[in-house]
């Protein structure tokens, strides 16, 4: 990837140069021909537009033009004024209110609060009445009006930024606090202060025009488009065109500026942009009835996912034929680095992929308590709300949020069980509050009426497995559901999840998807290890553990200090590591896409993709053209 | 909840005091004699006997702590002198006009909400598509017009070009319902058409941050139904930050109804203003400030009570 | 006990509670009478889970963050005593790694630029001198010299945090605070940051504070380990010997909790939920979870007492968990 500092963004381009093109005819038309916007010409009063005067002639029978280009000078400059000095003062306050705290936030955030608190016209027209209108008092005002938001962005952007840890790391090394605010705070939190500029510049032409329209702002016979529309009111009714050119020029101004503003966004915060995650959409309609083998609750068969990356980017794919098969009261672990596609695999399952994603060959298929199996990736949407929940569950990984915090527990359980079934709501506060004991949540009963942020991490997953539970759903997966706890609680919520099968009426497949080895072993029946898109190997779990076919499961297993603990770093011990980092999916090498962290790696490894290459004894399978599954004969004539 | 319900009302009644002091001494921080400055203007001063004249009539000749005293007492009694210009008693102007004021915002509020939270949602939810694209861009350009221009072009098109409405102007209700609907209609668009602009795009923007949440993937995995994902996980969530907004964006609908009325004759508390502050009737101005003020701050405690009501995380704060 | 780098002693922070109306404000004690000694060269791991105090316990040795009382004496100097600008010039010698590689790196500084205000702050490798050392750095974090015109987000999680490590470096630290630094870390690139933290303890001499949650991590990089809990010392030993032969009950629990490749023995329980830090139980804090608490537990605060050989443990049960003896 090269640097793109110095270039404007292509989203850029375009406001940039209507920007530009505007304020350039304000400024640069009056310098190369000569307007006088003064000029009185009583007898051509309100005339139509002809060669001298193109925009025709006002009440007085001035020239239109000059008026409307000298009056957005006039707008411009003391939007532009003003708000540079409402960025300086308010930066400069927000940024040593945040930055230096103490009295300095205190006097900072509460005179800008107050300013905050009036309606800016209204102080505005205080100002006025005490001082008189004039251009003068004019950007005062708009100054004053307009630092609060300053300081309160650069406030609240500051103490965002200040305790990122490289601001913490720079005051770590011994560097002043001048220069840290100077060279690190402030270039991080220009962007939205850029932002708030040009919005305040839209305001100061809102207001400044605002004010002159009613004759309080710019004065005559200085011109401003204000002004100029309250004049041609009075005219509405021979001359319309006389409102139409100083409305239209204000709208410009104003239009062109938040254009501006919204790319700029855009531009600095891709976040709020389309790509954006997406659970709501609705999945497209169609697919066939999937199969499903004798003993599987559900199968991925040959599944690859793909990324639409837009018109200019080829689509990769970041899942790659997948198969994999959950039998019926079996606990299968689904194990990879970040990356690996594990999630998105499970995702597939659940029909649950993120928009832009799609499932582009193979088949996914789960089975019903009752009923044909069916694909929840393409199933029309009211058909697969009948599977989601009731069929096949799902808990995530980041407990804090997985529940809505403005909903009480019970509420979110009993609309769950109230979607599969006809039940009242006594009769599923019931269920509600005995699945929730049966989970271990101790005073089972007023923890149905609390919030979610009124219980812990570990409560919050163990009402996540009430919850999926409810509908007693066949197949259950769980997507790193004990990574973002303590360990201590990770291990209580892995005894839950262990016991569940036996507790679990109609029996439970549970489908564990981790990063860690380790946690997996006492768990699973089945490992499958993941990586950059494929599986690379499968097999029993204490097999795989013990004795790993691929090396990168070898080298996984190598890697982990708890498997190694009769190595000591004081001893001068390093853990066996694979050297480099997985790659992006769409640059993985030819052939295994794992050669260049192998140790292992032959020439032949760069031409042969190998396959998932299965056991006779038809258990374990692995990805590797040196693993004991796989045919002699391939390396052997590729040796010749 | 009732004891977060009191806080926030102590810290709205500072508020309104610190508003209060500030309207009081901004005519002392000016150096100089406050008559003078109010009569002076471009540079002629007003004679010796006109000053004193009116620095008596606002009592500036008394002790300033009592003055201040005098003040915020009176406020309180909504009481808050009487117009220099035809020594009509304010408080009573701002009765008569106030309520006006509040039933064109009203009006113009429910208009704005019930076609902006629908159309926002509706576009956050399908980002992109083809009513997104059309909605933001119409957006874009209502964002762009300040409501006096708006005003301005309205009365142009509906009132003197097509003659469906009257130019403006002010009937009671209690006259002519019919005629006062009819002329209730242009500026009530008008507020609302600005209030549209914010209430849409903080709804889309709202309602696009809340859809990719963790709790709506869980929703969606429970198995409830489109609908009610929605309803419950998505809008339910996105209308808090809208309402804040809303509340927020109150002080600058208040000051564009300033410009509103006074296009459409509508006799509420900005002509009355406008007026005042033409002629530098400095008694005036500060009531309508006042009170105008204090219904701003009114107005977002109600906004944080219903933001709270809306999230029980709220309470904590 | 060998001689002191650094030493703390009776460390106290607490944080204001966030506000909860006008006037009423309150104070959570993160840490409480910590003491610690860390020698020339050695890397003492800090455990804890959420809640433990160990980030703040990192902080406030560097003197990122001010403590309440206590005093942390670096090479035999306190520095409590120090002007912010004889801080500043102290920094020097003690430096810090992160936790999260992206936060970690202003995104608007290319590693050049980052690597260079460490030397600049405290006019080292100055004028010709400095690109070699930059390249010097690179290499010894097992990067190339090439990548220095980069920005951030060029790198991948692992190489960020190289460049967080050789940031530290560039300064020729004596002591250095990994905060979690390899937490965010998948394991595969974890245990190549083990390794490079471990030969530069080996190369350079450099003494180390290395906190994390994860015991195993901890275990194999550190000499000596000290576990809190809820802001308080619960036990202090050699890594290997607090690892296999907990002798406080919590630091047994965290090891019994442990996901392990091996089959363990039975777990040691934890009751109920940490309490909330801003009403910890009288007595032991940690009696309210314990498995083995008994009445007397709740009359007095146990000291952290010696039990043998270099090791220590806050907890008045002698009779248990033998295997420690």
């Amino acid at each position: 990837m090269k640097s793109k500092r110095f270039s404007i963004p292509g989203r850029m381009v375009l406001p940039t140069v209507l920007l530009t093109l505007f304020v350039g005819t304000m400024f640069i038309a009056p310098l190369i021909f000569t307007f006088d916007a003064t000029k009185i010409a009583v007898s051509e009063r309100l005339a139509g537009p002809s060669w001298a005067h193109p925009l025709g002639q006002d009440g007085f029978g001035r020239d239109r033009l000059a008026r409307v280009l000298y009056g957005g000078q006039v707008s411009l400059t003391v939007a532009f004024v003003a708000s540079l000095i409402a960025l300086a003062i308010g930066t400069f306050v927000g940024l040593i209110g945040a930055y230096f705290r103490g009295p300095f936030e205190f006097i900072a955030m509460r005179v800008s609060d107050v300013v905050l608190y009036f309606p800016p016209i209204l102080l505005a027209l205080l100002v006025v009445t005490i001082f008189g209108p004039g251009v003068t008092t004019l950007v005062a005002v708009l100054a004053l009006l307009f630092f609060p938001s300053f300081s309160r962005i650069a406030y609240s952007e500051t103490m965002r930024v200040s305790v990122l840890d490289f601001v913490e790391a720079s005051r770590a090394l011994g560097t002043a606090p001048s220069r840290i605010v100077a060279r690190t705070v402030l270039p991080n939190i220009m962007g939205p202060i850029l932002v708030q500029f040009s919005l305040t510049a839209a305001a100061c032409i809102t207001v400044e025009s605002g004010l002159s329209f009613l004759g309080l702002g710019v004065v005559p016979p200085a011109p401003s488009w204000g002004q100029m529309i309250r004049s041609a009111r009075t005219y509405m009714e021979q001359d319309p065109f006389g409102i139409f050119v100083p409305c239209a020029a204000l709208f410009l101004a104003i239009y062109a500026i938040n254009l501006f503003v919204d790319r700029l966004r855009d531009v600095l915060d891709p976040k709020g942009q389309l790509e954006g995650k997406d659970a709501v959409s609705a999945t497209k309609d169609g697919a066939g009835t999937p199969e499903l083998g004798e003993g599987n609750v559900a199968e991925l068969r040959a599944l690859t996912l793909t990324l639409d990356r837009g018109a200019d980017l080829p689509p990769v794919d970041l899942v790659k034929d997948v198969s994999m098969a959950l039998r019926a009261n079996q606990n299968t672990a689904l194990v990879g680095e970040s990356g690996s596609g594990k999630s998105l695999t499970a995702l597939a399952l659940m029909g649950l992929l993120p928009s832009g994603i799609q499932p582009t060959s193979g088949q996914i298929a789960v089975g019903r308590k009752a009923g044909t199996p069916v694909d929840l990736a393409s199933l029309a949407p009211h058909a697969a709300e009948q599977v989601r929940g009731n069929d096949i569950a799902m808990i995530f990984q980041e407990p804090m949020t997985s529940l809505n915090p403005v909903l009480r527990i019970g509420f979110q359980m009993t609309e769950a069980l109230q979607a599969h079934s006809d039940i009242d709501r006594a009769e599923a506060r019931e269920k509600s509050i005995a699945a929730l004991q049966s989970v271990g949540i101790p005073e089972a009963a007023s923890r149905f009426d609390a919030y979610p942020h009124e219980l812990s991490g570990g409560m919050r997953q163990r009402v996540m497995i009430a919850m999926a539970l409810l509908a007693e759903p066949k197949v259950l997966i769980a997507d790193e559901p004990t990574t973002a706890l303590d360990v201590t609680i990770q291990a209580e919520i892995m005894d839950l999840l262990r016991d569940l099968r036996s507790s679990h009426g109609s029996g439970l497949s549970m489908l564990f998807i981790s990063h860690n080895l380790g946690i997996v072993a006492d768990i699973a029946d089945w490992v499958v290890v993941m990586y950059s898109g494929e599986v690379v190997e499968e097999g029993p779990t204490d097999q795989i553990l013990r004795d790993p076919h691929h090396p990168y499961t070898r080298a996984l297993l190598e890697s982990m200090p708890s498997a190694h603990e009769d190595l000591h770093s004081a001893k001068g011990d390093r853990l066996d590591t694979i050297k480099g980092t997985p790659p992006l999916p769409h640059l993985r090498p030819s052939g295994c896409s794992s050669r260049d962290r192998c140790p292992m790696a032959q020439p032949v490894c760069a031409t042969i993709h190998p396959d998932l290459y299965r056991a006779t004894s038809g258990t374990r399978a692995a990805r590797c053209l040196f693993a004991p599954e796989a045919p002699e004969h391939l390396i052997q004539k590729e040796a010749v | 909840m009732l004891r977060f319900a009191l806080n926030r009302a102590l810290s709205a009644g500072l508020m309104l005091l610190v508003v209060g002091t500030v309207v009081f001494s901004i005519l002392f921080l000016v150096p100089g004699d406050p008559a003078e400055l109010l009569l002076s203007s471009d540079g002629i001063t007003a004679s010796p006997d006109a000053i004193a004249s009116l620095r008596e009539e606002m009592g500036l000749n008394k002790p300033l702590l009592a003055q201040y005293g005098e003040f915020l007492v009176n406020a309180l009694r909504f009481d808050f002198g009487v117009s220099l210009i035809d020594k009509a008693s304010v408080g009573d102007t701002i009765a008569t006009r106030l309520p006006r004021t509040i039933e064109l915002i009203l009006a113009g509020l429910v208009l704005a909400a019930l076609t902006g939270i629908p159309a926002g949602t509706y576009a956050g939810l399908r980002p992109g598509r083809r009513f997104d694209r059309i909605a933001s861009a119409v957006n874009a350009v209502l964002i762009s017009l300040p409501g006096f221009v708006i005003g301005t072009l309205f009365i142009y098109i509906f009132a003197q070009f097509l003659r469906w409405l009257p130019a403006g102007g002010y009937t009671s209700f209690f006259t002519d319902p019919w005629l006062h609907i009819k002329q209730l209609t242009l500026p009530a668009i008008t507020v609302g058409l600005h209030l549209f602009s914010i209430i849409f795009r903080m709804t889309r923007a709202s309602v696009l941050e809340m859809r990719g949440n963790d709790w709506v993937r869980t929703a969606v995995a429970k198995g409830l139904s489109r609908k009610l994902v929605v309803r419950r996980h998505v809008l339910r969530n996105a209308l808090g930050p809208v309402i804040t907004v809303v509340g927020l964006q109150m002080g600058i609908l208040l000051g564009s109804t300033v410009l509103i009325e006074f296009i459409y004759n509508w006799p509420g508390l900005s002509g009355y203003l406008v007026t005042a502050v033409q002629q530098r009737d400095y008694p005036s101005v500060r009531g309508v400030i006042l009170v105008v003020s204090a219904l701003f701050i009114l107005i977002n405690l109600m906004v944080e009570l219903l933001y709270s009501m809306l999230d029980p995380r709220i309470r904590l704060e | 006990m060998p001689e002191k780098l650094v030493e703390v002693v009776n460390l106290s922070k607490s944080y204001q509670s966030a506000k909860k109306g006008l006037f009423r404000k309150s104070r959570i004690p993160v840490l409480r009478n910590v003491d610690l000694q860390i020698a020339p060269g050695e890397i003492l791991g800090l455990v804890g889970e959420s809640g433990s105090g160990k980030s703040t316990l990192g902080k406030a040795v560097l003197k990122l963050i001010d403590a309440d009382e206590g005093d942390i004496v670096f090479d035999g100097q306190n520095l409590g005593g120090l002007t912010t600008s004889q801080l500043r010039a102290r920094r020097k010698d003690m430096q810090i790694i992160f936790q999260d590689p992206y936060a970690s790196l202003d995104p608007r500084k290319t590693v050049r630029a980052a690597l260079s205000e460490a030397l600049e702050t405290h006019g080292l490798y100055t004028g010709d001198a400095q690109e070699p050392r930059l390249e010097a750095l690179m290499k010894m974090v097992g990067l190339s010299a090439e990548f220095l015109g980069r920005l951030p987000h060029e790198f991948s999680g692992g190489q960020r945090q190289r460049i967080g490590i050789a940031r530290a470096l560039a300064v020729e630290p004596r002591f250095i605070v990994a905060d979690e630094a390899v937490s965010a870390l998948d394991v595969s690139i974890q245990a190549q940051v083990l390794n490079l933290l471990a030969d530069l303890r080996r190369d350079t001499g450099v003494a180390m504070l290395f906190i994390s949650h994860d015991l195993s991590v901890v275990r194999f990089i550190s000499d000596r380990v000290m576990v809190l809990y809820l802001g308080r010392v619960m036990e202090v030993g050699p890594a290997n010997d607090v690892h296999f032969a907990p002798a406080h009950p919590y630091t047994a629990a965290l090891v019994s909790a442990e996901p392990s490749l091996k089959p363990k023995g039975e777990r040691i329980g934890l009751k109920g939920e940490i309490p909330s830090p801003m009403n910890p139980p009288s007595g032991c804090v940690f009696r309210s979870r314990c498995p083995f608490a008994i009445g007397a537990c709740d009359e007095k605060i146990p000291e952290l007492r010696l039990i043998g050989q270099g090791r220590y443990k806050a907890c008045i049960r002698d009779d248990i968990l033998k295997g420690a003896e």
